[in-house]
């Protein structure tokens, strides 16, 4: 068998398609991912700094922030800022809102602005968005109050009508929210929230893949090898398994080189910090008790669970079917038509189904509280997403074995 | 040894591609002869276990393929007619595969390989590229990844098309040296070919064996029946219109014809010894090219 899968795997890599679609499409991820760092620009008092200087600018700034989220922290934080839009010359109007300029801005806010967002942020209402205007009238005479507002938030979001959740699924959430650590821990996640907001755009490492292995059984049909390697005593046996063996490996082999040359600049440039720091870090009612680089792993093993599927419906098809042309004509809608389709909530069967096809399926979603219930168990939508994957490759699996074994040569 | 085909027929919407065939195969060369889309490349596909009857069934010791597979496999070799080559693979590389598909061991794959490179002639070509073989050189490989586990049933459709004379011969030579303990089925258009190495002939007509006779005794049936003429070219039209001339040669300002017919055409007819080419032509004139 290790020989079959040797030559099998071998007939893939060898092609000059493979090599020049792999590298393609290396590059392009390469380039999306690098984009950030490109682009990134943060500020000081006089200038714009862009990209790895301006990295390396903000990363420096959170030695004073990687800090442990207390009440008394908390309050302490907002109550300078309130001693700071004390004085008039600190305060500017744009004529809608007040805030800090000057000074005041550029020595207490600028610094730690992410924080006081995801702070302020805290004690909106589910789906207001404040800003810091809130900061400059808050009672703090009781502390911040923070982790008060936050369990009151997140029963808020649950109780929302438009959301739908049953009891089960808002005691499942809840269940899951206690086991968030508090106090917070905050700091740099940078590289790590890039990554978790970007794993879409590895649905092109999918479609490589499966450009790839679309001739696995097709390709013997074109070709006309069919007819010999069905006659021969493993070809509707062994090797049917060395092929499917050897597309594995392909394309989690490809997968992974996709995985490193997008993540590794990102993580080279931003660095690892904040790999064990809460998600909550990111946004208080994020409902996982999952740290930044727990959530991209998660994340990671579900987009291999999906590389799986994609790839066993891929070979399936190319049993099936007389060209990898046709191959391609079916899965490329499957795998990009959710592309342009939308959600507009987070229940009912079109989102809860959108929220599972696989290019939704590449997005964490982390903070939308999407939860599937079959009877009285609740799944969120990570483990839906490795329940369903799992059980499309294992379903899909015998099919194409006996797709390849009773092919009609010549029919 | 015993393939048996039972009542095998194979339908593609009303068409019957092969119908009703019977027969039991023992070791020998069978030549396998038929106009074109007669059946023939059905029938071995079927054979061959890549194309399932619609009814009827195939034996082989007795015993069902479909039911046997691995155990049946084990014992075929297959070149089907314009079938691909994996272009990046040398020929020494796809016989090694070709020898893992078939369950040989390392060993054993190494020496059949370069057994069967020497045999067909390719050992000067083995470490090339498939994609840089002529035509003919491929048909030589083919060969050899058909004869690869020493099949005891050896199925070779067409394996001597689009070759020129001298690489034709060769490959005939090839087959003839195969052992005679395995059951050859042999599908060709060039009936010299099958005339050289077949013990037996089966004529296919319309999806059926209109002869399955030995080789010594197949022209039997028109012993007596062909006749050669010397007339005038302007004659020839005539002739041709009225009898069933199988072959044509000038000799000076005369044409010599061969005709199959029942009675001497002319006269002066001189009766001549039939040939396999004579029946071939006599049952098949007329049709679609031959094959």
């Amino acid at each position: 068998m290790k020989t079959l899968v040797r030559y099998e795997f071998q007939k893939i890599l060898r092609k000059k398609s493979t090599l020049i679609i792999l590298a393609v499409s290396l590059l392009v991820t390469a380039f999306f991912y690098i984009l950030p760092i490109l682009q990134y620009q943060t500020y000081d008092r006089e200038e714009v700094i862009r990209g790895l200087a301006g990295i390396a600018f903000d990363r420096a700034r959170y030695d004073q922030l990687s800090v442990v989220l207390t009440d008394d922290y908390i309050c302490e934080a907002f109550r300078q800022y309130q001693e700071l839009f004390e004085n008039p010359d600190n305060i500017g109007y744009d004529g809608n809102d007040s805030f800090l300029i000057g000074d005041a801005y550029w020595n207490f806010v600028a610094p730690r602005e992410n924080l006081l967002y995801m702070l302020a942020a805290n004690y909106d209402a589910p789906g207001e968005i404040t800003g810091l205007n809130r900061l400059p009238h808050m009672d703090l005479e009781a502390g911040a109050g923070f982790y008060q507002a936050r369990e009151e938030k997140i029963s808020l979001l649950l109780d929302t009508p438009s959301r739908q959740l049953s009891q089960a699924q808002k005691s499942y959430w809840q269940n899951l929210n206690s086991q968030v650590d508090i106090p917070l821990s905050y700091g740099y996640y940078k590289g790590w929230e890039i990554i978790l907001e970007s794993f879409e755009l590895l649905m092109f490492a999918l479609l490589a893949v499966s450009i790839v292995l679309a001739p696995v059984f097709a390709g013997e049909y074109q070709a006309g090898t069919d007819a010999v390697i069905l006659s021969a005593r493993y070809g509707k046996t062994r090797l049917v398994t060395a092929k499917i063996l050897a597309s594995f490996l392909f394309g989690l082999t490809a997968f992974t080189l996709h995985i490193l040359a997008a993540f590794g600049p990102l993580l080279l440039t931003f660095g690892t910090d904040g790999w064990n720091l809460p998600l909550q870090a990111a946004g208080t009612t994020i409902p996982y008790p999952f740290t930044f680089m727990q959530a991209v792993l998660i994340n990671l093993g579900i987009l291999y669970l999906v590389l799986l599927a994609v790839i066993s419906l891929t070979l399936l098809l190319s049993a099936r079917m007389k060209s990898p042309y046709t191959v391609l004509m079916v899965l490329v809608p499957v795998l990009f038509l959710p592309m342009f389709l939308s959600p507009n909530g987070t229940t009912g069967l079109y989102n809860l189904t959108l929220f599972l096809l696989p290019y939704r399926a590449s997005m964490p979603e982390i903070g939308k509280y999407i939860s599937y219930q079959l009877g009285g168990l609740v799944f969120d939508v990570l483990s839906m997403r490795a329940i369903v994957y799992t059980l499309v490759t294992v379903c899909l699996l015998p099919l194409i074995r006996t797709g390849f074994r009773k092919h009609q040569v010549g029919a | 040894m015993k393939l048996q085909l039972q009542h095998l027929s194979k339908s593609y919407g009303p068409k019957r591609s092969v119908n009703n065939i019977s027969a039991t195969l023992t070791p020998g060369v069978y030549g396998l002869l038929g106009a074109n889309g007669a059946g023939k490349t059905t029938l071995m596909r079927m054979i061959c276990g890549v194309l399932t009857p619609t009814s009827g069934q195939i034996l082989f010791n007795g015993k069902p393929i479909d039911v046997l597979g691995e155990r049946y496999y084990a014992h075929l070799g297959y070149m089907p007619q314009d079938f691909g080559f994996y272009s990046d693979f040398t020929a020494r590389e796809f016989l090694f595969y070709m020898a893992a598909i078939k369950g040989l061991g390392k060993k054993e794959a190494i020496r059949r390989t370069e057994r069967l490179l020497a045999m067909v002639n390719l050992q000067d070509m083995a470490d090339k590229k498939i994609r840089s073989y002529s035509g003919g050189m491929k048909q030589r490989l083919g060969i050899a990844q058909a004869e690869l586990n020493n099949p005891a049933i050896l199925i070779l459709d067409e394996p001597t098309a689009g070759l020129d004379p001298k690489e034709r011969i060769r490959l005939r030579n090839v087959i003839s040296g195969f052992s005679r303990e395995k059951i050859i089925i042999l599908s060709t258009h060039i009936v010299s070919d099958v005339s050289y190495i077949a013990d037996t002939i089966l004529m296919m007509k319309q999806g059926r064996f209109l002869i399955q006779e030995p080789m010594a005794t197949v022209t039997d049936t028109i012993n007596g029946k062909v006749w050669e003429i010397l007339t005038d070219e302007h004659q020839v039209t005539e002739y041709t219109r009225h009898f069933q001339v199988v072959n044509l040669r000038h000799e000076g300002d005369q044409v010599r014809l061969r005709i199959v017919h029942e009675t001497p055409p002319t006269p002066d007819a001189r009766s001549s010894a039939p040939n396999l080419e004579d029946l071939f032509l006599y049952h098949f004139n007329g049709e679609e090219q031959a094959l």
